[in-house]
């Protein structure tokens, strides 16, 4: 039955399924760019490190220490480790002509370095740790420029001439624009040893690279944190998100499943729409089945079927424009991640056809529930027509009591339940329980407040009814006959300019946050290392150039010693964590002044000449 | 099998109660053909909604095939309604959605009858349908479309037919070819008629022909 009332009705239900498609198509859309995205950017979070997981310390391994990591890559021979040392340090021509030096970035990289991403050497199909072999050292093509040398001259780092041996054009996790000391040169790690750069006082940073099977990820990073529990060792995974791209790319997921949601939540109110006019239309048929002897819980299934049928063919018909769309979404659409090939993922289809259908059944059911209301006696006459209550014979009390009597609690225990579905889908959606109860209470109060100004405006508008003007009298009846769309028109118009202002709203912060962020410490250009005896030429040189001049800010490192005569051992690593965050390196400048975002919330800022 | 005891129906209408059918006593025994005529407002339509139990008596008892029906739910009711009662209307009330066939298959449907398209099929060529088993109800005349209606209200073989105003949208030709039918099924399938019509004539082929006035019994002539 329900086939062939889909059959004849399909027409006439094409509103419900379109507004079912743009709505799935949204979800589906959306979560699969969010989805080709997240894998972009585990990839570069990889690429970020190179590897999996890495451990990092400003001293070089112990033999202790390398004891324990041999133990537990004995324990998983599927886990891979490689070894880079970083510095920054000085290089020069060997050439004695040619004079000049360069501060350059140094990495020190052994075989298998890297496991993600990759070294692009010019002219070459492939890096290969060979070029590194033999003191060879790879060098970014504008240290060629500053050092005047070429491919197959020799340069001096520490104590020891190396052969340039290729140009790198790029490295996994390092792009253009990141702050660095110099240009990158890559030289083989046993050539590093004995070059006099990791003695005493250097600042080199030693890393210890790993490949690491997804599922042995956790239990190896726990092994990791517990054996290196008391050293000085940092350990990160690829999955760490505490980078800016990490929390931007969350909060982007965030309203882009809200968007998806809203879009689902505008179509269901026109599912909602569709489905009472359709009952009203239906209300013969409704009645003829009723006398023909079918239950009213069998009507509504007859109805329910028939919306889960739109549904699937709403979210069918949504996936296919999610297609379409994805063929004409160019690559560089979100260009911070790079060129990024779109395809329609399927948990995101999944995902689109369960709420797709989901919402068609929540929509649609409320009205359907109206069936139960029907009364076959109108295919006889108009019951309504012969039962009229004359209410202002009745006492307020009376009449408090009869409403009271009238509420149809299985209806408003249907709307409770389709309200609960909808908080867990939103709350699904935008992945937190407090988003999804701010607009579903959003949504049931809005619902209300329009529900009440629709009633207000039939009751302003009806002694207009009385006026002599036929186009006037009309649209005023029009608006306040018995089943009247008026309050459904203002519901469906109101709910969606609410959720559009909303979702604009959330933009506009969103944006405004991302772009306080970036103004907050994104200077175009930053000089370092500049002595005091060079200010003033700095600064000369840069007025040629700038307008205003540059923000001088002296930093230089320190740790605290000590606090009130006692000392911190900063060997002991116990003693540290005792004297908590004092234990760390500090930048540390001096000022004048206060800038406008501080403020001394305990003690006095003191100025120049005053002492403490 | 219909017996009313003391059933009556009030009404509110604005400020005022409304009696559209006073307290009536009536026995239609099985196979009987039973005729109600009135001038409009007597409460013909009401005695036939009340038997089929799609409106409740304000007192008094209506037993259908033994069974009280002012004590069934609304499930219950259209339980019986499905099995015990046919129904014909004026206005015919064919699903426009639905071929003349799919129309028919509609009870059989409901009440889950195994061979349903044999039967709806055997009663279409009954009544000479056949050609416009296919047909939907806008493509077909006055006449077919209430032979469709009758169709469908004999599909179930229900003991009860129950029709109102059967000719009443009807050209005379079409209206003594539903008369003829309803004659017929009252004799070959001893099914019990009720019948509310303003046509003297049809009502005169019954065997009790009962005429309301202002929710009254104004005459009752049995043969």
């Amino acid at each position: 039955m329900a086939v062939r009332e889909l059959r004849a009705s399909w027409r006439r239900l094409i509103l419900f399924f379109v507004c079912v498609a743009i709505g799935v198509g949204s979800i589906v859309i959306l979560r699969s760019v969010i989805q080709n995205v997240k894998d972009i950017l585990t990839k570069e979070s990889k690429a970020l490190l190179a590897a999996d997981v890495v451990i990092r310390s400003n001293r070089p391994w112990s033999d202790s220490q390398r004891h324990a990591i041999e133990t537990l890559l004995s324990k998983n021979v599927l886990i891979k480790s490689t070894e880079t040392v970083d510095l920054a340090t000085i290089v020069r021509p060997r050439n004695k002509v040619k004079i000049s030096a360069r501060t350059v970035e140094l990495r020190a990289v052994d075989e298998g370095f890297p496991y993600y991403g990759d070294v692009e050497v010019k002219g070459l199909q492939r890096y290969t740790y060979l070029l590194l072999k033999g003191k060879g050292v790879l060098v970014r093509p504008e240290l060629l420029v500053q050092l005047n040398v070429e491919v197959g001259e020799e340069i001096v780092i520490g104590n020891a001439p190396f052969t340039i041996t290729g140009v790198i054009v790029s490295e996994p996790g390092r792009r253009i624009g990141l702050f660095s000391f110099g240009p990158r040169v890559f030289v083989h790690l046993n050539d590093l040893r004995g070059l006099g750069l990791l003695d005493t006082g250097s600042r080199a940073r030693h890393r210890m690279l790993f490949r690491v099977p997804p599922s042995e990820l956790d239990s190896f990073v726990t092994q990791l944190r517990e054996e290196f529990r008391e050293d000085f060792v940092r350990i990160r995974t690829y999955q760490d998100r505490e980078d800016r791209i990490g929390s931007n790319f969350q909060k982007a997921e965030n309203y882009l499943s809200l968007v998806g949601f809203v879009v689902v939540v505008l179509g269901g109110i026109g599912v909602w729409s569709v489905t009472r006019s359709f009952v009203q239309q239906k209300l013969k048929s409704i009645s003829v089945l009723k006398c023909l002897g079918a239950t009213t819980s069998q009507i509504i299934t007859m109805y329910v079927i028939q919306a889960i049928f739109l549904g699937l063919t709403g979210s069918l018909l949504g996936v296919v424009i999610a297609f379409g769309i994805v063929v004409f979404v160019p690559e560089n659409v979100v260009s911070v991640f790079g060129p990024i090939s779109y395809g329609l993922t399927w948990s995101a289809i999944i995902q689109g056809f369960g709420i797709g259908v989901m919402v068609s059944l929540l929509f649609s059911f409320v009205p359907l529930f109206e069936i139960r209301h029907i009364k076959p006696l109108l295919l006889f006459r108009r019951a309504a027509d012969d039962i009229k209550v004359d209410k202002t014979q009745r006492c307020v009390r009376e009449r408090l009591v009869r409403s009271l009597l009238k509420i149809d609690w299985p209806r408003l225990t249907v709307i409770v339940a389709a309200t609960t579905v909808l908080f867990a889908i939103a709350s699904w959606q935008a992945a937190s329980l407090e988003s999804g109860f701010f607009v579903c209470g959003g949504l049931v109060g809005v619902a209300l407040i329009l529900n009440s100004v629709g009633a207000l405006l039939i009751r302003v508008v009806a002694p207009l009814e009385s006026l002599s003007w036929f186009p006037l009298r009309h649209a005023v009846m029009c608006l306040t006959r018995p089943g009247n769309q008026t309050r459904v028109i203002l519901l469906a118009v109101g709910l969606g300019s609410f959720f559009i202002i909303g979702v604009r709203a959330l933009q506009s912060n969103l944006l405004a946050e991302l772009d306080l962020e970036q103004r907050s410490g994104d200077y175009d250009m930053v000089l370092l290392d500049i002595q005091a005896d060079q200010l003033k030429p700095v600064n000369d040189f840069l007025l040629i150039h700038i307008e205003k001049p540059a923000t001088m800010i002296p930093v230089t490192r320190a740790r605290v010693v000590g606090v009130s005569g006692q000392e911190i051992n900063l060997e002991d690593l116990e003693d540290v964590r005792g004297q908590g965050s004092l234990g760390r390196d500090y930048t540390v400048t001096y000022r004048g002044h206060l800038q406008e975002n501080e403020e001394v919330v305990d003690g006095r800022f003191f100025n120049r000449g005053e002492s403490s | 099998m219909i017996e009313i005891k003391n059933v009556s129906k009030t009404m509110t209408s604005g400020s005022e109660m409304l009696t559209v059918l006073q307290p009536l006593d009536l026995f239609v025994s099985s196979g009987k053909f039973l005729s109600v005529v009135g001038p409009s407002g007597s409460g013909k339509s009401t005695l036939l909604g009340l038997i089929a139990g799609l409106d409740a008596p304000t007192s008094g008892k209506i037993i259908i095939d033994g069974v009280d029906i002012t004590t069934l739910s609304e499930d219950e009711l259209a339980q019986l309604r499905g099995l015990k009662i046919g129904f014909v209307f004026q206005f015919f009330h064919l699903i426009p959605s639905l071929t003349a066939l799919e129309n028919v298959l509609v009870p059989l449907e409901i009440a889950r009858k195994r061979d349903a398209r044999d039967i709806a099929y055997d009663l279409l060529v009954d009544l000479d349908l056949v050609d416009r088993a296919h047909h939907l109800p806008s493509q077909l005349s006055g006449g077919e479309k209430q032979r469709v209606a009758i169709a469908r209200a004999l599909a179930n073989a229900p003991p009860i037919l129950l029709a109102d105003e059967p000719t009443g949208n009807l050209d005379s030709t079409n209206s003594e070819h539903v008369a003829d039918l309803l004659a017929t099924i009252n004799k070959k399938r001893l099914t019990t008629i009720v019948l509310v019509t303003h046509d003297l004539k049809l009502a005169s082929e019954a065997d009790i022909r009962l005429e309301l006035l202002d929710g009254q019994v104004k005459s009752r002539y049995e043969k």
